[in-house]
């Protein structure tokens, strides 16, 4: 599924990586709110949900090679995480449902968790 | 001991800028408003002088105490600011050295200085008991980790590779970075530019990866737990890259408790951050093939550690067990 699906699965604000999101495949996702549990147990090309919205979202999915993060429970994502994102390439989601309920929706359309806890 | 102290302030005095010193946002006033409104303000917030701005944010004049008085004996403290503000105000530069403004203090008397940037916005205020604060604030950084510099130097640890026992050669390293401690909000930043150097050097992207994440560990434990400046060194070869990271902060009191997967002491506003699962040091010994880590309480810690790659076919996991 592409990124734009996603979006529109999570009736999402796309904050940054518009003129992507069509072109990027989204397979596997890693739900957490540690950004070391994160980092410990992802894949490349994995899509990060997280119910943080620092700086440290989009630094992470870009240490991790991931595909994009989506921003869950969250009101507002500060600017600084905006313009970090924007910076270092990465696709930023925003979106109003709960952690459970967006990993929910998506992996009932299909998306999977990351391959070593399949 | 006294002569240190002199020459320490002057290298100070001229390396500070006025920028690092001002207080930032400062209140203003529009020059509609009445004088009484100044000297409401001067009053409420006990300073001597507030600058008046544009819609735009540009300096145009300065009502001073003086100002004020003059006003009252005169009758007319309910005009508007604009008939009688100073308009021709001396003003600093975002740039000038700290000695400049001292300059300016003896020279034209005055309590306070706006700070305006290229276009004439007004960015700041100095004061002279800013200058102050700013000379003790930075004085105090540097003597406190010229001292613990000194203790993490004295052991022979700092010279040698902690793996291999090898003597290190820093100033040769093929990258470096400074930790900023100071914000938690940059944790991080030197993992992504070492990650981009060694892209760049076109290591295998698997391993650049386990590398990154290592470091990004690593640099992190430095800016929550160290309260410490640190750096980042790496070191490359053909099939090895050697990461060392050190701080001259407050050490692990237990390492081998703290490389325990989920013990932390971290406090409560960096797990908001997503930090301090007690994750950091498993994760660096998970991504690395070989980690060694040494601290005293009061003097750092140095974590070093050795990742091997071949050009092709690196696996790009956590070596061995991938599911722990």
């Amino acid at each position: 599924m592409t990124l734009k699906e996603v979006a529109e699965i999570l009736d999402a604000e796309v904050l940054t990586g518009h003129e992507k999101l069509e072109e990027i495949e989204v397979e596997r996702v890693a739900a957490a709110d540690m950004m070391s549990d994160v980092l410990a147990f992802s894949q490349p090309r994995i899509l990060l949900i997280t119910g943080l919205n620092t700086p440290q979202v989009p630094r992470t999915v870009s240490i991790v090679d991931g595909v994009g993060a989506v921003i869950v429970r969250k009101h507002m994502v500060p600017q600084t995480t905006i313009d970090l994102a924007k910076a270092l390439g990465i696709p930023l989601l925003h979106s109003k449902f709960s952690m459970f309920e967006a990993c929910g929706r998506l992996y009932i359309r299909g998306l999977k968790p990351v391959e070593s806890l399949s | 001991m006294a002569e240190d102290f002199i020459t320490g302030l002057k290298q100070i005095i001229e390396h500070l800028k006025v920028e690092d010193i001002m207080s930032q946002d400062p209140q203003t006033l529009t020059p509609e408003k009445t004088l009484w409104h100044a000297k409401e303000i001067m009053r409420l917030r006990k300073i001597s002088g507030v600058p008046i701005v544009d819609e735009g944010g540009k300096l145009i004049g300065i009502v001073s105490i003086e100002d004020i008085i003059i006003a009252l004996e005169g009758g007319y403290i309910r005009d508007p600011i604009k008939e009688h503000m100073t308009r021709n105000v001396v003003y600093l530069q975002p740039h000038d050295n700290v000695e400049t403004a001292m300059e300016y203090f003896e020279r034209y008397g005055f309590g306070r200085f706006p700070v305006l940037d290229r276009e004439k916005k007004l960015v700041g205020v100095v004061t002279k008991e800013d200058i102050l604060r700013g000379i003790l604030k930075w004085f105090s950084t540097v003597y406190t980790h010229d001292e613990r510099r000194n203790n993490v130097l004295e052991s022979d640890y700092y010279y040698r590779s902690l793996i291999t026992g090898e003597p290190l050669d820093k100033k040769g390293a093929d990258f470096a970075f400074e930790i900023d401690y100071t914000d938690v909000n940059l944790a991080g930043v030197g993992a992504a530019k070492l990650k981009s150097f060694l892209t760049e050097k076109g290591l295998p992207s698997d391993t650049v990866r386990r590398i990154s994440i290592a470091t990004y560990e690593a640099e992190t434990n430095v800016v929550i737990h160290s309260g410490s400046c640190g750096v980042i060194y790496c070191f490359l070869s053909d099939s090895s890259v050697k990461v060392r990271v050190e701080d001259y902060g407050k050490g692990i009191e237990d390492v081998e408790l703290a490389m325990q997967e989920g013990y932390s002491t971290a406090p409560d506003h960096v797990r908001e951050l997503g930090f301090g699962a007690g994750m950091g040091l498993a994760n660096m010994k998970r991504f690395s093939d070989k980690m060694m880590i040494v601290s005293e309480v009061g003097k750092g810690v140095i974590v070093e550690m050795l990742f091997y790659f071949e050009r092709s076919g690196d696996s790009g996991n956590p070596k061995g067990n991938q599911n722990p």
